[in-house]
């Protein structure tokens, strides 16, 4: 009690005394950095959830083959969650002078969910969002069925034994995503009018989805209650498990987000730790006075434990505010430049903020305090009597373990983790033992030919040789944060902005014959359109994995049983194609043409288990053959080129049992040369993907927005950083400024002398941050994120000298006021 | 011919005076002091704590502004002149020892004694610098920092500071202050043997009366008031 009541008594005389400015601007600027981060992350993954939510339509998708029990949707309303109902089915549309095979999906009055439908009121206009679904008595169809059925927006058609009237051309359903190779055009209605088409008969082929919204948190548990309940046969699909074409950008754009959080997280521990360990220097004297009035080691610790706890809750507190106010700023700027308002932040940010805030500094600062205890008491006779300084194991040793528990909390993601904690703690060793290095050659060489205002810098620099080397690694560490954050930021957005130029297909034509081939590639460029090479499918269907039966119920994959009780699409190719990457075996020599080789797509693989080596045999045609699995392959989904899970070397298969696949880009204005080549060429399908492509380029938009903003909060961090380490030398320089002056060194000397020691010392920061972020980036590039890296030299002119330049900036703005204060009153104060 | 020459005081303070505001009153620390130092004067200002004899030496020196008064130094009025005008007149003209001795703790003893040459930018510093020590007796110290010195020997590294510039006065605040009789003896002497050799005006603040008795000329401060000179 009393170690408590004197911790806050001392707690408020410092706060007087100004002392306790450098810790608590570091501490809060730390937290409101982390804060807005975290939160700002936090919209930006629940809107990209909402995103994958949207190619559902809904939050949580139960696919059935069975009419699903009303229990669930009872049970849904209880827990106050959206439902809505869709039928789906194939049936033959009948107009007056053609039929056509369609895809029938009765929709109720919820539908959808999440997401929007997109109508055009004929073949040419330009689409809008709808208004609900079709009125009953009228249906919404593709393009391509018009075409198909030589009619127009405006015509009859019958279904079943029911007439509708065509009302709408449909350009998008938001769940229409997964499954764009869906061979039927889509017919939509309404589904109080399914049971008048009398099509629902005992053993029709239907597939039902029951979707639900609500809030993650709900959903989540109503997830639970449902696994429990559904019957085999049933597929519960959530935002996460969303088609994996799009689930690339999910994962890269979630992982930057999270390697900001990082960021920030290191420099807010990097200023803080800073700040303590000068707050801790600045109270020997204080506690080598306490000492020598008697109070003991273990009172020496409580109280400035406690003054370090009670100063984390206060800063933390001030943090959150700012930080929540800050995000939420640049949500507001964010949702007009983007047109996506990000959903509201839930409290995890803030209270993270405290935690981290409270834990970081204590936990930080524990080590520096420790060694207040073996303060000798006869430090008050002595002033250069002071601890021991710290051993590098207690001094980073709890602040790594802090940290990873920290980053493993905050990202959930332990690869990214285990990443930057690592590159982390490497390049502080590295930082540390190089900038050391480095300022005693410096040194070293300063005495021959530099000019007064360098050596001046230079002897500052050796003169605090260690403080020195702390300096650089914190400031190396921002550096290395910013530029890390830089070029991952760079190399993502270059690889998304090259993976989608405008000129992207947004139509693929499947079903084209082998003889048709060169003759719709000719019609196509005809039409002034630059038709993508075709590669040929043959449907292929999986029997055997090395030699034993395949069945469905042995996978809870849902990939997986996909796998095996539907026909693959498998293709030949003689090279690979450049969203292709092997990362298991070998692409085969040209020697291996005819082989039974197969190529796997990784997550396909991994789904059936499935290594380098197995043997697979697949029905084809009439035909069982064994493949040998001699490479694993990465697929860049989002790349809108035709890409296959399974991929066999030229020449094994025939070319006649194969049909293709070719895309091109097709601008809107001219979706009518389609529809002559439909007329041309009937049993080639198009699919229309520019919707979808659309839905894509806007979430890449999201994702690239958020990583420009997150960015400026990493970057006030490490701004942060630099003021706490140019603070810790504030009283140590007040004493040599007036000793300069007093022997008569003029402002500017003194200036430039500043300018050079800051400039050395961003240039040595700059240096090594450069080498820690090309490392890390690598691994970074390598392992978390799958991009090419390419090593960049401007990065490191970059980091010197934007470094240096910075760092000497806010250096002489730092210290100026030190050489405007009153000479005598400095003078008496050393 | 040299009496036809009317040589002006090197130091000339007249009706100085300086206050402080603290939060609770306004504090008078000197209160209307006036004098006169020729060049070659040896003067020492006494008086108990407080009575301002340190704040009297800074405003001679220019390290800070009379509240009202006015202090010159080589004629020129402090007030006059901005900071870095007053920082190249001390530089030229003014060495300083202190109590504490103000050596910067990075730099060898070699290199605190080349420092006031440096920001004057004398080439010839090393040697002046190394001429200086050689003869405080501190040859065999140039490499050393003030932490491996001895408080004495830290002094005479600030005393060989002040010389090395050839100052046309050398104000030492308390320069026995924080040493030992014996050392302080030998600091004293080794202060007044360098003043006389090269003919510099002393001023010293002490409340040693031994120190003082060793100058020419005694000032006492009482109150912030000059006192009718005795000797």
């Amino acid at each position: 009690m009393n170690s408590l009541l004197l911790a806050l008594r001392a707690l408020r005389r410092e706060w007087r005394a100004g002392d306790l400015r450098i810790v608590l601007v570091a501490l809060t600027v730390a937290v409101a950095s982390l804060v807005s981060v975290t939160a700002f992350v936090d919209r930006s993954r629940q809107a990209l959830l909402r995103q994958g939510s949207e190619f559902l339509a809904a939050d949580l998708v139960v696919h059935s083959s069975f009419a699903p029990n009303p229990l669930w949707s009872e049970e849904a309303n209880r827990r106050g969650l959206a439902s809505a109902q869709t039928t789906n089915f194939r049936s033959v549309v009948v107009a007056p002078s053609q039929t056509a095979l369609a895809e029938i999906k009765a929709v109720s009055s919820a539908y959808p969910l999440r997401g929007r439908l997109r109508i055009a009121d004929d073949i040419v206009a330009d689409d809008r969002e709808a208004v609900g679904i079709p009125t009953p008595g009228s249906v919404w169809v593709e393009a391509r069925l018009l075409t198909l059925l030589g009619i127009g927006v405006g015509d009859r058609v019958r279904l079943g034994s029911r007439g509708f009237f065509v009302s709408n051309v449909i350009t998008y359903e938001p769940d229409r995503g997964g499954v764009v190779f869906s061979i039927a055009p889509r017919l939509l209605i309404n589904s109080d009018d399914l049971m008048s088409t009398q099509l629902i008969q005992p053993g029709s082929l239907l597939h039902y989805h029951q979707l639900y919204a609500g809030a993650p948190g709900e959903i989540a548990d109503f997830r639970r209650w449902l696994i429990d309940r559904v019957k085999p046969g049933t597929t519960v699909q959530d935002a996460d498990s969303a088609s994996p074409r799009f689930s690339d950008a999910f994962k890269r754009g979630g992982r930057f987000l999270g390697l900001a959080t990082l960021v920030s997280m290191v420099l807010a521990a990097v200023s803080i730790i800073t700040a303590v360990r000068h707050y801790a220097d600045r109270h020997l004297d204080h506690v080598a006075i306490m000492r020598c009035f008697g109070a003991s080691q273990q009172q020496i610790i409580t109280i400035y434990a406690l003054q370090l706890v009670t100063l984390g809750l206060l800063a933390s507190a001030v943090g959150c505010v700012l930080g929540y106010a800050g995000q939420q700023v640049l949500a507001f700027l964010l949702s007009d430049v983007v047109g996506i308002a990000l959903p509201a932040a839930s409290l995890r940010p803030a209270a993270a903020g405290v935690v981290i805030g409270v834990t970081a500094l204590t936990g930080f600062g524990l080590p520096t305090i420790l060694r207040l205890k073996h303060v000798p008491p006869l430090r008050v006779f002595r002033r250069e009597l002071g601890p021991p300084p710290p051993g590098l194991i207690l001094l980073f040793g709890p602040t790594l373990i802090i940290l990873v528990g920290l980053i493993f909390w905050m990202t959930q993601d332990a690869k990214l983790a285990a990443l930057v904690a690592g590159g982390s703690a490497a390049t502080v060793g590295v930082l540390a033992a190089a900038g050391y290095g480095l300022i005693r050659a410096l040194a070293m060489t300063a005495n021959h030919g530099a000019g007064a205002s360098w050596r001046f810098g230079i002897a500052n620099l050796r003169r605090r040789a260690s403080s020195s080397t702390l300096q650089i690694v914190s400031l190396g560490l921002g550096v290395m944060a910013m530029l890390l954050l830089t070029t991952v930021r760079s190399e993502l957005m270059e690889g998304w902005e090259d993976s989608l130029p405008p000129s992207t297909p947004n139509h693929f034509l499947i079903n084209v014959q082998s003889n048709q081939v060169s003759e719709v590639a000719q019609f196509l460029r005809q039409q002034g359109l630059k038709p993508q090479v075709a590669s040929p499918i043959v449907r292929a269907r999986l029997l055997q994995i090395n030699g034993s039966d395949v069945r469905r119920e042995s996978y809870e994959d849902p990939l997986a049983r996909r796998a095996v009780e539907r026909a693959a699409n498998l293709s030949w190719a003689a090279e690979l194609q450049t969203d292709n990457r092997v990362v298991a075996g070998q692409w085969w020599r040209p020697g291996d043409r005819g082989s039974a080789l197969i190529s796997v797509e990784q997550d396909y693989a991994h789904a059936l288990g499935l290594g380098l080596g197995d043997i697979l045999r697949y029905q084809i045609a009439d035909q069982e053959i064994d493949f040998y699995i001699s490479s694993l392959r990465e697929v860049t989904w989002d790349s809108f080129m035709p890409n296959f899970f399974l991929l066999v070397p030229p020449d094994l298969l025939s070319p006649q049992s194969a049909s293709y696949i070719t895309s091109i880009y097709v601008p809107r204005s001219e979706n009518l040369t389609l529809r002559h080549l439909i007329e041309k060429f009937p049993n080639v399908t198009d699919i229309d993907v520019g919707a979808v492509l659309q839905q894509v380029r806007r979430l890449l938009d999201l994702i690239s927005q958020a990583m420009e903003y997150v960015f400026v909060f990493t970057l006030a961090a490490g701004i942060v950083v630099l003021y706490a380490a140019i603070q810790t030398t504030l009283s140590e320089r007040r004493k040599e400024i007036a000793v300069l002056r007093t022997l008569g060194a003029t402002r500017r000397r003194i200036s430039m002398g500043l300018v050079a020691e800051f400039a050395i010392l961003g240039m040595l920061a700059g240096a090594i941050g450069a080498l820690g972020a090309s490392v890390t980036g690598y691994m970074l590039a390598r392992f978390a994120f799958g991009v090419q890296y390419d090593f960049d030299p401007w990065m490191w002119a970059f980091g010197i000298v934007v470094s240096a330049l910075i760092v000497a900036f806010a250096g002489v703005l730092g210290t100026r006021h030190l050489l405007q204060s009153r000479l005598w009153d400095a003078l008496q104060q050393t | 011919m040299a009496l036809s020459i009317v040589t002006e005081p090197i130091v000339q303070v007249v009706d100085l005076v300086k206050q402080v505001i603290s939060p609770e009153q306004e504090l008078t620390i000197l209160d209307g002091v006036s004098l006169s130092i020729e060049k070659g004067d040896s003067v020492a200002i006494v008086g108990v704590s407080g009575s301002g004899k340190s704040t009297l030496l800074g405003l001679m020196a220019g390290l800070d502004l009379p509240s009202s008064g006015v202090a010159r130094l080589q004629g020129v009025d402090l007030s006059s002149i901005d900071e870095d005008g007053r920082a190249q007149l001390r530089a030229r003209h003014v060495g300083f020892v202190f109590q504490n001795f103000q050596l910067l703790p990075g730099l060898t003893a070699l290199e605190n004694v080349m420092l006031p040459m440096e920001l004057v930018g004398l080439s010839e510093g090393r040697d002046a610098a190394l001429n200086v020590l050689d003869r405080v007796g501190l040859s065999h110290r140039l490499r050393h920092y003030p932490s491996q010195l001895s408080g004495g020997e830290q002094q005479r590294v600030a005393i060989a500071r002040a010389f090395v510039i050839n100052p046309s006065l050398l104000l030492a605040d308390e320069p026995t202050g924080n040493l030992d009789k014996k050392t302080g003896k030998r600091i004293a002497d080794l202060l007044f043997a360098l003043n006389a050799e090269r003919g510099t005006t002393l001023v010293l603040v002490t409340h040693d009366e031994e120190l003082g008795s060793r100058c020419t000329r005694r000032l006492e401060l009482e109150g912030g008031k000059l006192l009718p000179q005795g000797t």
